[in-house]
């Protein structure tokens, strides 16, 4: 039987969905334009439209309640709507950050970039993981996101470590330092998406 | 013509025949009173309304032991009918949802469309042959009409007061015929007196019971035993006589007879007007 | 775990035991416990094996679709559901431990001690307020060497009544407003000194502000009474209750406190209700 409610949650979840696929598509490009050695201008564009989508979000959540008084699933889903937009967000965020690197610090494509592109690699698909597990409301696959966080977390301590050894390209060194820094945060957001999945399904509270 | 009008003009047709209607209804109604009247108020007087004398072919006389009569076998009726009448009613009304009961409430309804002289006949046979005729035994008659009219509107008013006055009260815990006597029968007051004051206006012109059983005297009662005249039954036997005074002598029987059963409406009438006032 | 922002004095957690849902041992105790109790009018059942415990102290709440069985599971608990004819019950209805069902009980002691007030107001109408009040005391023979004036002023404290219409004492117990009515009721019901007050439906003929001053009205009045609220209206047993009974078709189909039935039921029924899917 359709309520009331229901448009204003599918809207909720397309607004999500296509905050899932920017943020995703922002860092991705974040990271090509640091391998390839490209700005990313697209980046800046994804990041704006993203905040814009994170205050509908809020604004929306707000609206819903007010109206409806929702309760059990409904007022969960909507809580975990909030925080994960906001996950969204600060990947479009950390991947501007990592544009604006690129953008002071120029061409980078002859650095020694083993160390983000490994950590890199995870963090993506960290991401693709918290999307699939919202898009799908899979609880199985957000609770494997935070092995992952554990990996990505391991390799930046190590990764900062090596990076800093590099005496020679200061350049090199402290880009990577402060991408690495970004991937490592967004890694965590993601953990948190999971988490909110877990908390609109079974209602377990999220830690964060 | 178009619809509108036409409905517009069996409107007013419609409205115009029922005005006619109550109007021919009514009719008869107030001719009645202003015959009794015009042909019964020369012969009121205090004389007329106190002595007991005999009527002539010239004079009213007094009609008296008449007006004592109705008074005294009204209020006896009245004295024990109502009572009776009344608790039937809360029995029926509370109590009442068995089988014993439906057979009361038959036997009742029946009682009340009864040809009165059947009551009158009855009385006779089972209390004048044994005691002869008394305002007593007229009494008894009436209370054959009047207890069943009383219990039926009796149990009519009870069942008016709404189910969530009972329902509140078995919720304090109060006990039910507590409940009835307390709190139900106060808030079926105004019912229980008109009904029983409309039963005593109905018995106040009652004649044919009282023929068989009080039988009509022209002389003030000393006592319960003995035959009692009644306003009616002095109209009864006064209306055919051929002589003016006889004649006089009956309406103005009759108007006093109207006299006391209009006042006893309008009081009913006052009674239903301060309730729908808003007071208790 | 989620605390409810209604600092309720009674409990933290409850426990399943056997089925029978009652608060944990060493916390706050039952005041009325009920055990498998069903219900029938006239052979049709109406409550179906109903085991269930409701706190002192506290607000119970009980909802439900119409005709899921929650009028006639507390018109048990004060041997209310008896009085139509036909009816009948099985199984055990505890009043602080003594069964209120038991052969020797007398049904008219219950409802002196678990109170119950109405959907429709209804003030006896040929009564003073004064008189409305006093009316439990009077007709049940314990008005005996008491002081009805202070009972009658502090019920209607308690009730919240007593400010509007302190002068005016003598008037018709029908005079008042329908939110003042339902208050009247509730001293009237509260002169007693019952143990347990239920409401069935209170506020459902009544605006949103007289609804509000009942609902403020249940939160005091647990702090000295046993408070059982039938509600149709899911908000208001999110509002006032502290713990929420959910029922459907003459079954308990789940009961706890209300902050997490209504932020994560456990039955599938329970979420479905809850958030409009049917009902």
């Amino acid at each position: 039987m359709p309520r009331l409610m229901d448009m204003g949650l599918d809207k909720l979840n397309s607004m999500l969905l296509e905050m899932a696929t920017l943020s995703e598509n922002a860092v991705d490009a974040s990271i090509e334009a640091y391998s390839k050695g490209g700005t990313g201008p697209e980046v800046r564009e994804w990041s704006r439209r993203l905040q814009t989508l994170h205050r509908q979000v809020s604004d929306l959540s707000m609206e819903l309640i007010a109206r409806f008084q929702p309760v059990a699933s409904d007022l969960r889903f909507i809580k975990a709507c909030f925080e994960i937009s906001y996950g969204f967000y600060r990947f479009g965020r950390y991947a501007l950050d990592i544009a604006e690197v690129l953008d002071i610090f120029g061409d980078l494509s002859k650095c020694d970039q083993k160390a983000v592109v490994e950590t890199a690699r995870n963090t993506q698909k960290m991401i693709r993981m918290s999307v699939d597990s919202f898009a799908r409301r899979d609880v199985a696959l957000a609770r494997r996101i935070p092995k992952l966080d554990d990996v990505v977390d391991d390799s930046y301590r190590q990764n900062l470590r090596t990076v800093l050894d590099q005496k020679k390209d200061i350049r090199c060194a402290l880009s990577a330092g402060l991408i690495l820094r970004y991937l490592e945060r967004i890694a965590d957001h993601a953990t948190y998406i999971g988490e909110s999945v877990d908390y609109i399904v079974t209602g377990v509270e999220p830690t964060h | 013509m178009d619809r509108y009008t036409v409905r517009r003009l069996k409107d007013r047709l419609f409205t115009l025949l029922g005005a006619a209607c109550v109007v021919i209804a009514v009719i008869p109604l107030g001719s009645i009173l202003l015959e009794v009247i015009v042909k019964g108020a020369p012969a009121l007087s205090w004389a007329f309304l106190t002595t007991s004398s005999l009527p002539s072919p010239t004079s009213p006389g007094g009609i008296g032991p008449a007006i004592q009569g109705t008074l005294v076998m009204v209020g006896l009726t009245s004295l024990f009918g109502i009572p009776i009448g009344v608790m039937s009613g809360i029995y029926l009304a509370e109590y009442g949802n068995n089988r014993y009961a439906d057979a009361m409430r038959l036997f009742s309804d029946v009682l009340t469309e009864f040809p009165s002289i059947i009551a009158g006949i009855t009385i006779y046979l089972v209390f004048v042959l044994v005691f002869g005729y008394s305002p007593l035994a007229g009494a008894l008659a009436l209370s054959f009409i009047l207890i069943p009219i009383v219990s039926r509107t009796t149990e009519e008013s009870i069942k008016l007061v709404p189910n969530s006055i009972r329902e509140g009260s078995s919720a304090l815990g109060i006990r039910k015929w507590r409940a009835t006597v307390s709190i139900v029968l106060r808030a079926a007051r105004s019912g229980l007196i008109t009904g029983s004051l409309l039963a005593v206006a109905r018995v106040a012109g009652e004649t044919a019971p009282l023929l068989f059983t009080a039988f009509g005297d022209t002389y003030y009662l000393h006592s319960l035993n003995g035959p009692a005249g009644s306003l009616t039954m002095y109209i009864f036997t006064d209306w055919k006589q051929p002589y003016s005074g006889y004649q006089q002598a009956a309406w103005g029987a009759a108007l006093v007879l109207i006299l006391i059963v209009l006042a006893i409406n309008i009081a009913v009438r006052l009674a239903s007007w301060e309730r729908r006032m808003g007071r208790r | 775990m989620t605390t409810s922002i209604l600092d309720s004095s009674a409990m933290k957690t409850l426990e399943v035991d056997n089925g029978d849902l009652r608060p944990m041992q060493g916390q706050s105790s039952e005041k009325i416990r009920t055990v498998s109790l069903s219900a029938w009018y006239n052979g049709k059942q109406a409550l179906n094996e109903v085991s269930l415990g409701i706190a002192s102290n506290a607000v119970t709440a009980i909802i439900g679709p119409s005709g899921c069985g929650k009028s006639t599971y507390v018109r048990c608990l004060n041997r209310m559901h008896e009085l139509v004819p036909g009816a009948t019950t099985s199984g055990q209805v505890f009043l602080d431990d003594e069964n209120i069902y038991a052969k020797d009980v007398d049904p008219v002691m219950i409802r002196r001690r678990v109170g119950m007030v109405f959907q429709k107001p209804n003030p006896f109408p040929t009564m003073s307020i004064y008189d409305n009040v006093a009316a439990g005391l009077k007709l049940t023979g314990m008005k005996r060497g008491r002081n009805l004036d202070e009972i009658v002023r502090v019920s209607l404290e308690q009730a919240g009544l007593w400010e509007e219409v302190r002068d005016d004492l003598d008037k018709p117990g029908t005079s008042i407003s329908g939110g003042q009515q339902q208050r009247l009721c509730i001293a009237r019901a509260i002169a007693l000194e019952p143990e347990v007050i239920m409401m069935d439906e209170p506020c459902s003929a009544l605006d949103p502000a007289a609804t509000a001053k009942i609902e403020g009205l249940m939160i005091t009045l647990k702090t000295l009474y046993t408070v059982v609220v039938v509600t149709h209206n899911m908000q208001q047993a999110s509002r006032v209750a502290d713990y929420t009974a959910f029922m459907y078709l003459g079954k308990l189909i789940e009961y706890d406190e209300t902050a997490r039935i209504f932020e994560n039921p456990q039955q599938e029924l329970t979420e479905r209700y809850i958030t409009g899917k049917f009902g």
